[in-house]
């Protein structure tokens, strides 16, 4: 395993071990990972069916406790939280994206942005948000109702929340997996952007190389492990890296 | 198995907690009504053995023949027999033994000096019967009695007084008479008959306390020689009567009896339930529907799924209405346990909270059985039919829709539909309040009313909510703004579960106006009638008490302080060939304690042949002053009167008033009802009240109070039937509520997905209770102000159509702290019933829910 460059971590696991059931029917979901997702980068979790690469990421922002091992979320120890605690450092220092129903029908779109924030009942920065609504492209749609935008736009106001409360880390679970290769590509823009122009941490997890390749990093995990990792990805190489898992399985 | 049962029972097994709410309403419904039939037929029978225990021995009872019935009284009076008769009786071939039965109300006064029994069951004098046959009552200690002054008190009665053999106490007949009890007595094995108190004494104290003149009896009870039948004795005992008397069989006497029980009281009281299962069922039948159009709606994937494989319309519709039919029938069967058990328990209870109820086997008969059986089940179906439709109405293709916001409750359809229907409620009151007074007219209106309300639900559901829940937004932060928009997603469905609790705060509220207003009426009466400065009364209900002693008012004027007593008696004679209720007085100084309003003719020399009547009754019988009707009483004799007044207000004097002189002759047990005095200038209320008090104690300690005590006084029995109003309305509520707190459930589990989302984000376990909380309690409070409304209404309409349908001046009252109760107590409980669902979501693992698909 390569070493981890110095710089300081956004979010990171050691030793994580996450087993699911009991007895014979146990299944080692995450069997010893170590990662560090670094502060300011965006990393990309890939892996097939199985890998345990979305057991990591619930575990890593704090949705789900590791069996063993520890998370960190820059200096908190995940495991010494309690529900309320956990709740708290979501709601403050993490940002969410998922694959689908990411918005809350009964709110406007503007609402939806800031939830984190009105959940808090802190009100927040709000150039920063404004400025936000302009680089997801959503400033004519802000008192509308999730169900009258298309699914890429749904998930770029997605996008938008998860950066509105600045978090130190935004998780982001195949954000593009309901999405056409073009709104897909705009969403993936969107979190590059957010990076490297916002010196925001980005950690996704996807099957799609071609998502992949938008990150600075990609890691690779198999069975529970953590098996590889790549430096400035492109989809071909990710592919051909993807196709070395299945020939091997 | 066939295919559609097959998934249905599937289904139900899967997901039996979403109708537990279901099960509930329907069970509680049924349990009521079952209940109440059992009840009704457990109670008619054991008044059945009950009366046939008393005239057990008896094979005959001798009678006057006609009875004279006032309008609103139980059982006629009836001329008395001469107690000579029964020596004659005896002697007749077939016949054993004979007794002379003489009864009145007379009323014992316990060792703590308060009156026992009067709530309701009679208060009964009579003479101890030797003849051991023809006593209903054992001595069980002690002895009959054989001197004058001792008495035998059954000994449920002695127990309820704290009095023991050799105790004396007072016996109001209504005349104070000091008494010695000798014996204790048991009727049929038991400490009484039912909750009657009765008081034996010796045949001379009887004749002479119970009856205007000694020699006469009720009745002559006759038992048959061995061989005899009741029929043959009767037959042979006809050609000894006397004219104007008749003879009747032991049964028959006891069927009579049982006949006024059941055909009065306790047809009123079953109908009277009856009535509040009724509203309970109708709450149910809201949140029935509600939880299986929510099922259906939860499981258009699945039934889309169905029918893309090639289920049918019809199967998918058979699926959910099998489904409905299994809950209804466990439900229902429940129920019916329930119903019986609730039958049994209360009789148990009533007797130890003081109801007058015999006791004996519960009578289950076959129609308490089918009756909520089927009505349960009807229900039930009922509710789920249009549910089921529309589950078999799903696209094959209906697409993996996320839970959208629906605003479809608020359709133009609906919204015309109702406001037609509302015209129409007001035009139908409108009319039976003001233009042509008709309860019937008025009770159409409300009904449409009612109608109106639940279509326009939907459409006001959202205004309502939005406007209920302004503050929440500002007061709760996004958590309110949530609760707010959750409870607007679906207009139809929370006002269809607002509907359900509308109708018991309706209910709640109408009564609750109706009672205020008959308070207010009271109170009015009391204050525009009564010229009085403090009024004496025995307060007792139905059949109990003995009435305040005729000589009371006269020994009152005898005082210094006061100016004028006038005490109010009762007689009964009939005018024109009607029963009607006569009042027995001093019409001189009539006037001075009552106001009378406009009087035309005088009262003040009414003398042995003069009646004086109220300007309606003289209106309704073509009388004017100089006119002359016909009285004929119950001793049978008729005379004519002469109208010499005619007045206006009836409320406190009643509709006909005769001298004292005049019903002399006819004269049974005498009692005033009411002894009205006015004090001497000078004289101060509460000198004034501890004087008459001084003096009445001498009659048996009757209530002595000021004019502003009695008019309160006399509202009391209101509060406490609006009390178990209230405990029978519970259950209509509890059901409503239930029905809530199962839309909730049904709610949260729609919204898993977005639950998890905003757990995901950061939302607290307490926000998210809250969220839910709150939700419940918008909707609780949407149901409840809509109540609220419906029932301040129908209680104005009732009030105005009973006034306007009566003789009798109502007041409308609005009871404000009353009514602000009803809507605090609504909206706590719509908040108490979000803890559960509340608790439900807020178990909910993030994760799951957000990886659910």
């Amino acid at each position: 395993m390569t070493t981890t460059t110095p710089e300081r971590a956004a979010a990171r696991v050691a030793d994580a071990v996450k087993v699911y059931g009991s007895g014979d029917t146990a299944v080692r979901a995450l069997d010893g990972v170590d990662v560090t997702f670094p502060a300011g980068r965006f990393t990309a979790i890939m892996g097939p069916s199985g890998s345990g690469k979305s057991t990591l990421m619930h575990c890593a922002a704090g949705l789900d406790t590791l069996t063993s091992g520890s998370a960190h979320i820059g200096d908190t120890e995940l495991g010494a939280l309690d529900d309320r605690r956990l709740t708290l450092l979501r709601r403050d220092r993490v940002g969410f994206v998922f694959q689908a129903f990411n918005l809350v029908p009964t709110l406007t779109v503007a609402e939806n942005i800031t939830l984190p924030l009105d959940l808090a009942g802190r009100a927040g920065d709000r150039e920063w948000i404004d400025a936000l609504v302009d680089i997801v492209g959503l400033r004519d749609r802000l008192r509308h109702r999730p169900s009258e935008l298309s699914g890429g736009q749904q998930q770029r106001v997605a996008v938008a929340r998860a950066f509105a409360g600045r978090p130190d880390v935004v998780f982001a679970d195949e954000p593009t997996g309901n999405l056409d290769s073009r709104s897909g590509a705009e969403v993936l823009g969107l979190l590059g952007r957010a990076v490297r122009q916002t010196a925001r941490t980005v950690v996704m997890v996807t099957h799609d190389p071609v998502a992949a390749a938008h990150a600075d990093e990609v890691l690779f995990l198999a069975d529970g492990r953590l098996a590889d990792r790549m430096p400035a990805p492109t989809a071909d190489k990710v592919l051909d890296r993807m196709k070395a898992f299945e020939v091997r399985s | 198995m066939n295919a559609a049962l097959r998934l249905s029972l599937a289904s139900l097994r899967a997901h039996r907690r979403r109708f537990a709410g279901t099960f509930l309403a329907v069970f509680l419904g049924v349990a009521f009504l079952a209940g109440t039939l059992v009840m009704g037929d457990t109670l008619r029978a054991s008044f059945g053995s009950m009366f046939g225990e008393a005239t057990g021995g008896t094979d005959a009872v001798v009678r006057g023949a006609d009875a004279i019935t006032a309008p609103g009284e139980a059982q006629g009076v009836r001329r008395p027999v001469d107690v000579s008769l029964a020596r004659t009786l005896a002697r007749i071939p077939g016949a054993a033994a004979a007794a002379p039965d003489i009864q009145g109300a007379g009323r014992l006064v316990g060792a703590d000096g308060t009156p026992v029994g009067g709530q309701g069951p009679p208060t009964l004098a009579g003479n101890w019967i030797t003849d051991v046959r023809l006593n209903p009552y054992r001595i069980a200690e002690g002895r009959a009695p054989a001197r004058p002054g001792e008495v035998v008190v059954n000994r449920g009665a002695a127990r309820q007084g704290g009095l023991r053999i050799g105790d004396t106490t007072t016996l109001r007949t209504p005349d104070p008479v000091r008494v010695t009890i000798v014996g204790l007595a048991t009727f049929g094995g038991q400490d009484g008959m039912a909750q009657v108190t009765f008081t034996g004494m010796t045949q001379a104290d009887a004749e002479k306390y119970l009856t205007a003149r000694p020699g006469r009896a009720a009745s002559i009870q006759v038992r048959a020689a061995a061989g005899v039948s009741q029929r043959e004795l009767v037959r042979r005992l006809a050609p000894a009567l006397p004219e104007g008397v008749e003879a009747i069989t032991g049964r028959q006497a006891a069927r009579e009896n049982t006949d006024l029980i059941s055909g009065r009281f306790l047809t009123l009281f079953t109908t009277f339930l009856l009535v509040f299962s009724g509203v309970a069922l109708l709450v149910a039948t809201f949140s029935i529907h509600n939880t299986f159009a929510i099922v259906v709606a939860q499981r258009t994937r699945e039934n889309a799924l169905l029918r893309a494989l090639g289920a049918t319309r019809r199967q998918i519709t058979a699926t959910a209405l099998a489904e409905a039919g299994a809950v209804a029938l466990t439900a229902s069967l429940a129920g019916l346990a329930g119903g019986i058990g609730v039958a049994a328990g209360l009789q148990a209870l009533f007797p130890a909270i003081g109801f007058p109820f015999p006791d004996g086997a519960l009578v289950i008969k076959t129609l308490s059985l089918v009756l909520p059986l089927a009505v349960g089940i009807l229900v039930c179906l009922g509710s789920a039919l249009l549910p089921a439709l529309r589950a078999g109405r799903t696209a094959p293709l209906a697409a993996l829709r996320e839970t959208a916001v629906d605003t479809s409750g608020a359709s133009r359809a609906r919204a015309l539909a109702g406001a037609a229907l509302a015209l129409g409620s007001l035009a139908a009151t409108l009319t039976g309040v003001l233009v042509s007074p008709s309860l019937r007219t008025a009770g159409a209106g409300a009904l449409l009313a009612l109608a109106a309300f639940v279509v326009l639900g939907p459409v006001a559901a959202t205004t309502a909510v939005r406007l209920l829940g302004g503050p929440l937004d500002r007061l709760r932060g996004v958590t309110g703004a949530l609760a707010r928009r959750n409870a607007l997603r679906s207009p139809k469905r929370t006002a269809a579960t607002a509907s359900a609790l509308m109708i018991g705060v309706a209910v709640v509220s109408l009564f609750t106006v109706f009672a205020a207003s008959l308070k207010a009426t009271m109170d009015q009466t009391v204050s525009r009638s009564f010229a009085g400065d403090i009024a004496v009364s025995t307060p007792s209900y139905g059949a109990g008490g003995s009435g305040l002693s005729p000589r009371l008012a006269p020994a009152l004027r005898r005082l210094p302080e006061v100016e004028t007593a006038v005490g109010l008696g009762r007689g009964v004679a009939e005018v024109n060939g009607d029963g009607r209720a006569l009042t027995v007085t001093d019409p001189a100084a009539l006037a001075r304690a009552f106001d009378l309003g406009t009087v035309s003719g005088s009262l003040r020399d009414l003398g042995d042949d003069g009646i004086a009547l109220t300007r309606t009754e003289a209106g309704r019988r073509h009388l004017r002053p100089g006119g002359r009707a016909r009285l004929t009483f119950a001793d049978g004799r008729t005379d004519t009167f002469t109208v010499r007044a005619v007045y206006d207000r009836s409320e406190l004097v009643g509709d006909y008033v005769i001298t004292r002189s005049a019903w002399a002759p006819h004269r049974t047990q005498d009692a005033d009802r009411l002894v009205a005095v006015t004090l001497r200038p000078g004289v101060g209320a509460d000198a004034g009240r501890a004087a008459v008090r001084r003096v009445a104690a001498r009659y048996g300690h009757p209530e002595v109070q000021t004019r502003e005590a009695y008019a309160r006084s006399s509202a009391g029995g209101i509060d406490m039937m609006l009390s178990l109003v209230y405990a029978l309305l519970a259950l209509a509520v509890v059901i409503a509520l239930l029905g809530i707190a199962n839309t909730l459930t049904l709610a949260v589990h729609e919204r898993t997905r977005e639950l998890g989302l905003l757990r995901a984000v950061g939302q607290t376990r307490a926000q998210l209770r809250a969220m839910v909380r709150w939700e419940s309690v918008l909707v609780a409070a949407f149901g409840t102000l809509g109540g609220l409304g419906l029932g301040a209404f129908l209680g104005w309409v009732l009030v105005k159509a009973s006034d306007g349908a009566s003789d009798t001046a109502f007041a409308f009252a609005l009871p404000p702290v009353r009514l602000a109760v009803v809507a605090l107590a609504g909206v706590l409980a719509g908040a108490l019933a979000g803890l559960r669902p509340a608790r439900r979501a807020a178990r909910l693992d993030v994760l799951r829910a957000v990886a659910t698909e």
